[in-house]
């Protein structure tokens, strides 16, 4: 009788502060979500400033993501080029398809740990986690859609009216919470439980072929791809080609310095994240280690410290795919709370 | 009859709990006498924004209609007229500042209630200039997703090249090359920043803000500055970015005289 009591008390308690105006669905304990910098990152750059991290915001923000509402023509959503089973990049093409087919001009690259980015795109061009989607959504070749077009859509959905209402409390959706309910989503893109992770914080080891790897690319590549998020964010020519077709960078800053940069790509599931560098022009690993071993190009923005190439070993090479392949997040790759949801 | 009794006891700690649990936590604030409160007296205060174009503000500035530039001689016909104003600034004859907070304003000269900014709660007292910011200030440029006036739904935001359009001039033009022009003059850092304080006296006619009562200014914006020292549309037709163009652009129109008092009604 007494455990009834205690348990009729906590039952009581329970209930009643939960609030009533919203339903909220039930997680269990074990499902990792809200906003969690690992401990072997540095500190994030994406504050949540005037967005504050809810459950329903994040699930709001994954609606927004799978949702073709947001493309001209309703074909096309952030995911049809960022899918979740290739770590959020492409199905493996050079270029991405928009609206009516149409063919973007770079590569589209592969999303995870975006609230660790000072600036987005291939070229920096953006400088907020939240205002970066209004790239993809209003380019011709992209989604092709207006700010205000997709408010207005949005505001004639009830389903999103009342997703809106219940995560931001609002009557009428603005393009400012459509972006950062899709932040909320972004933002939570985490990759940190690779192998190469588990190595670093202990929790496994290497064999020696992807250890001798792992030297390999700190001695070589860890200059540009700082760990442990595999980039320093910095814009740089690596040496694709002599004669630049891409201006890159310099679109953005009117530098003829910047002539042919691009941001430092991460690394992180570089094995499922094929064609690379920013036109896609490298399908697999050993095209990529061969490049950076005896194919740099010289033209007059190259990065300095490529010099004329590495000069690896084939037994060298083969040890740093097998570093390479450590950097794959299976966690990402297939965690639920990612995946389209079902209305 | 004990379980009556321990049913009876359970029932009641829930009910108490249910109350209980849901109180808010208060701090009481300790009995001590209040100041006497000094009631602020306030008014409102409006700038009206009209349009004019010409040497001397002679003829108005309206939409569609073709205007020749006094000093290039370019006929333009101006489709689309759009600008930032921020961070508005009253100062006082005492020394003291009225600032409105979240003050961003799209001038927009298709939407005549744009034209008409309006101050509220502003203390009474005379009040010798009006300061406000050509332009959004650098930091909304770099803060992600922002409201109201800012909203990137007003078209006013680069999409591939983060910040605000802060001056967009669109229309027709005979003496251009293509027979139109399009300006979207930005830039929120470096050499090219566009961003001007900006204020406009109430020279020797002080504005008076009275308690409940609107004092409004109205002001004349020439929007032909714009070509003070920009070249022809012969010469230049197009700006989509910031740089060294936008700059001279935004220069002849945020920097010169282009906003001047006309009258003050209180």
């Amino acid at each position: 009788m007494k455990q009834i009591v205690i348990y009729l008390f906590l039952v009581a308690f329970v209930v009643s502060c939960k609030k009533k105006t919203v339903e909220v669905k039930v997680y269990s304990e074990s499902d990792r979500w809200g906003f969690e910098s690992p401990s072997h990152f540095p500190s994030p750059d994406y504050q949540f400033a005037n967005n504050e991290q809810t459950r329903l915001r994040f699930e709001l923000g994954r609606f927004l993501f799978y949702d073709t509402l947001l493309s001209s023509d309703n074909t096309v959503s952030c995911a049809t080029c960022h899918a979740q089973s290739h770590a959020f990049a492409d199905h493996n093409v050079k270029f991405s398809k928009g609206v009516g087919g149409l063919l973007g001009h770079r590569n589209a690259p592969a999303l995870s740990n975006l609230a660790w980015y000072p600036n987005f795109m291939w070229d920096g061009g953006i400088n907020h986690l939240e205002i970066q989607p209004l790239a993809p959504l209003t380019n011709p070749l992209e989604m092709n859609e207006t700010m205000s077009n997709i408010v207005a859509k949005l505001n004639s959905s009830s389903f999103y009216k009342e997703k809106f209402k219940s995560a931001y409390g609002i009557d009428e959706i603005t393009d400012q919470k459509f972006f950062q309910a899709i932040a909320q989503f972004t933002s939570m893109l985490i990759s940190s439980n690779t192998k190469y992770d588990q190595y670093l914080t202990g929790t496994t080891t290497f064999t020696e072929q992807e250890a001798r790897g792992l030297q390999l690319f700190r001695d070589n590549c860890a200059h540009c791809h700082k760990e442990p998020l595999l980039t320093d964010f910095s814009y740089r020519n690596s040496g694709v080609e002599s004669t630049i077709v891409d201006i890159g960078r310099e679109l953005v800053t009117q530098d003829p310095n910047d002539k042919g940069k691009f941001k430092v790509p991460s690394l992180r599931n570089i094995e499922f994240t094929y064609p690379y560098m920013h036109d896609g022009r490298f399908f697999t690993l050993t095209q990529i280690v061969d490049f950076y071993s005896d194919g740099i190009q010289q033209s007059s923005t190259i990065d300095p410290s490529l010099g004329n190439g590495f000069h690896f070993s084939s037994q060298e090479k083969l040890d740093l795919i097998a570093f390479l392949k450590t950097l794959t997040d299976y966690y990402l790759i297939g965690n639920p709370d990612f995946s389209e949801p079902k209305r | 009859m004990k379980t009556i009794i321990l049913k009876f006891i359970a029932v009641a700690v829930v009910l108490l709990s249910v109350i209980t649990s849901c109180k808010k936590d208060k701090t009481e604030d300790p009995v001590t006498p209040s100041p006497t409160p000094t009631v602020v007296q306030k008014g409102t205060v409006t700038i009206d924004l009209s349009h004019k174009w010409g040497f001397s503000n002679e003829t108005d500035f309206v939409l569609g209609t073709d205007l020749i530039h006094p000093m290039k001689k370019d006929t333009l016909n101006f489709t689309k007229l759009k600008y930032y104003i921020s961070n508005v600034k009253l100062k006082k004859t005492d020394g003291t500042w009225y600032t409105q907070t979240e003050s961003y304003h799209l001038v927009d000269l298709s939407n005549t209630s744009s034209l008409v900014i309006s101050l509220n709660d502003v203390p009474v007292g005379d009040y010798t200039d009006v300061y406000f910011t050509m332009g959004v200030d650098s930091l909304r440029n770099v803060s992600g997703a922002q409201a109201g006036a800012l909203a990137t739904s007003n078209g006013m935001f680069w999409s591939w090249n983060s910040g605000y359009v802060m001056l967009k001039a669109e229309g027709t033009s005979v003496n251009s090359s293509t027979g139109s022009f399009a300006f979207h003059l930005g830039g929120f850092a470096g050499v090219n920043k566009i961003v001007t304080e900006k204020y406009v006296q109430f020279a020797g006619n002080n504005l008076t803000v009275t308690n409940n009562h609107t004092s409004t200014a109205f002001l004349q914006v020439n929007p032909g500055w714009l070509w003070h020292s920009a070249p022809s549309v012969s010469v230049l037709n197009t700006i989509h970015m910031p740089g060294t163009d936008a700059k001279i652009m935004a220069d002849g129109f945020f920097t010169n005289n282009s906003f001047v008092l006309d009258h003050i009604v209180e």
